[in-house]
């Protein structure tokens, strides 16, 4: 395989979802999309709700197989990795922020971030060190033993996006990751995520209802009827 | 994958630090194992206990350790171990008195039988018979004396077969015992060495009874063996009462083995509560790049540490509750109650370690098989499945 200057690509991609009716026909979310995602770049990808964006960022990531096509992450093709190997690109190379912060709520707000940098092999002193770095730079300084339920949407939010960080992955992978703040704290999360990944050198890929967020990305696509279509 | 990032998750799943919900669920689990292990040792050092006890009464009352069958003088040189030897003689015979008969066993004894060592067996009645009597003075267990309705200085006559000829003769009761145990007490009668040779002619069963240390009780017989003596033990002289009291321990510990190996699959149930619980955060910790043998080994930890401390804190309370006994039962002993006639109640305590150690084993690997089988499912966890609590 080619070496490419792209961090993921996605070539001819499709994926359709078995029927839940006996005898229905499977539906069809993806229909040989491509896409490309250059280092340090963003891009955006809106649609309309049960368009496929949430699929499509996870077949991205590798969560989720598809039907056909090629997933290619750094060089390699996602589909080949086992899963150890796919694990430790989970754990290096790409971060996640979704819709609901999903932070491991036994844990507080530093240990969140700083448990990701210990699955990736750094000692806890490393790990503390930099996760006190990230949640200075979000702005929880004063949170950092807050557990999950002891912290708002936004705060939660932040912390997610310090967890993506940690492990200074390629890619972000964000989806919706302002769906469910009020407009302040989706305005605060919004700068802050496209501040840090510019500040940290990572790709973004983001996938919102947002069209104002979307277009500070560099590209932003659309995902309609099953294909994805550039946005002028 | 490092220790200290195990060690952090396993604590925090222990609930240091954690919610009243999870502190709540693992205490109560200790509880709940310790419980049982505490009731599985307790059951088994009281069987043992009472067993050894038991045999304690046959060896120190009714036969001693070891048997030297020799009847004249025995020669032993300085035997480590060997704390007590006495000429006795046994035979049996018919005992009446006006109310009721029954055949006993009648064994004259030294007057220095009764050693410290064997009185710790037996309680001696406070009352000794009057002294002025020519009759031959016997003495017989509150047991019998209840069963032929007698007192001490009561007459009871003994039928005596001799030499062929049957002939009875007048005793007096001197003063009554109880071992505590009424299978043995019911029908053993102590009289005068002297005595029994004299009313039995030289026609009763004489030997040496040796008392021994238990540890070089086979050493000691091995050896007398090999001076030429003819040696038995305890245990063949009561064959079917020690092999009833080894099936009896056998078959306690094997059912103690199968409850240990039912609390430890019962132990897999934590496991599969916490994954369970836990699916979340399972397929989070996927999403974000631990290994599925990772988060295998932070579940197994958490319930081994839990069952660890259950283990050994139920031995703990098993062992203190068993040590702690002696008074209830002396208390129980003490009540006569007829249903428990038949049970020994006054024992001292051993610990079995080897017994209490094969049940802990079993414990602990049958709940490390069950725990790593019911982990089984971290597996099918896939880290999409955190974004369905989306």
């Amino acid at each position: 395989m080619m070496k490419s200057a792209e961090v993921l690509s996605l070539k001819q991609v499709s994926k359709s979802f078995p029927a839940t009716l006996r005898g229905g026909r499977p539906i069809q979310i993806l229909q040989e999309v491509s896409l490309s995602l250059e280092p340090s770049t963003s891009i955006a990808i809106t649609g309309r709700s049960g368009s496929g964006k949430s699929t499509l960022l996870q077949i991205s990531a590798g969560l989720l197989g598809c039907d056909s096509g090629q997933v290619i992450f750094e060089n390699q093709q996602i589909s080949t990795l086992d899963d150890v190997k796919l694990s430790m690109l989970r754990c290096k190379r790409m971060g996640f922020i979704f819709q609901s912060s999903l932070l491991l709520d036994d844990f507080n707000a530093l240990e969140n971030v700083q448990i990701p940098a210990m699955i990736a092999g750094c000692s806890e002193k490393q790990a503390r060190k930099r996760a006190l770095e990230l949640l200075q730079t979000v702005g929880l300084a004063d949170r950092l033993t807050h557990t999950s339920d002891q912290l708002s949407g936004g705060e939660r939010q932040r912390v997610a996006i310090a967890r993506a960080l940690v492990n200074e992955p390629a890619v972000i992978f964000a989806d919706e990751p302002t769906g469910s703040l009020d407009e302040r704290n989706a305005q605060l999360v919004e700068d802050l995520l496209l501040n840090l990944v510019d500040e940290h050198k990572v790709s973004l890929m983001l996938i919102t209802h947002n069209n104002a967020f979307a277009s500070r990305c560099n590209i932003v696509y659309h995902l309609h009827d099953k294909k994805l279509e550039v946005n002028a | 994958m490092n220790h200290s990032l195990l060690r952090l998750m396993v604590l925090r799943k222990l609930g240091h630090r954690g919610s009243r919900s999870v502190k709540k669920r693992i205490l109560f689990n200790i509880l709940l194992i310790g419980l049982v292990v505490a009731s599985l040792v307790f059951a088994q050092i009281f069987v043992v206990s009472m067993s050894r006890g038991i045999a304690d009464k046959y060896a120190l009352l009714g036969n001693g350790h070891l048997q030297i069958h020799e009847t004249g003088e025995l020669e032993l040189g300085p035997m480590e171990g060997l704390l007590d030897t006495q000429l006795v003689a046994q035979s049996y015979a018919l005992i009446y008195s006006p109310q009721a008969n029954k055949m006993i066993r009648l064994k004259g004894v030294g007057p220095d039988y009764f050693n410290e060592m064997r009185l710790s067996q037996l309680t001696m009645g406070d009352r000794e018979a009057d002294e002025e009597t020519n009759l031959p003075r016997i003495l017989l267990s509150t047991t019998l004396a209840e069963e032929l309705q007698v007192e001490v200085n009561d007459r009871v006559a003994l039928m005596l077969v001799s030499q062929n000829s049957i002939r009875p003769q007048l005793c007096v009761i001197r003063n009554l015992y109880d071992s505590g145990y009424q299978e043995l007490d019911a029908n053993l009668v102590f009289c005068d060495y002297d005595l029994m040779h004299r009313l039995f002619g030289g026609k009763e069963e004489t030997y040496y009874e040796l008392l021994v240390e238990q540890s070089r009780m086979k050493i000691i017989k091995q050896e007398l063996a090999a001076t030429g003596y003819s040696v038995t033990s305890w245990d063949e002289e009561n064959y079917s009462v020690a092999t009833n009291l080894n099936t009896s321990r056998q078959a306690v510990l094997g059912v103690m083995v199968a409850v240990a190996m039912l609390c430890g699959y019962f132990i897999s149930e934590l496991s599969r509560e916490l994954v369970e619980d836990d699916k979340h955060k399972i397929a989070m910790l996927t999403l974000l790049g631990a290994r599925k043998v990772f988060i295998r080994k932070v579940y197994f930890t958490t319930v081994m540490v839990v069952t660890a401390v259950s283990v050994g804190a139920g031995t703990l309370a098993g062992i203190a509750l068993a040590n702690n006994l002696g008074p209830l039962l002396s208390y129980i002993a003490d009540q006569s109650i007829p249903s428990l006639a038949y049970y020994l109640l006054d024992f001292v305590i051993v610990t079995p370690v080897l017994d209490l150690l094969l049940i802990i084993v079993v414990l602990v690997l049958v709940s490390m098989v069950s725990v790593q089988w019911s982990l089984r499912r971290v597996k099918v966890i896939e880290p999409l499945a955190c974004t369905h609590f989306d």
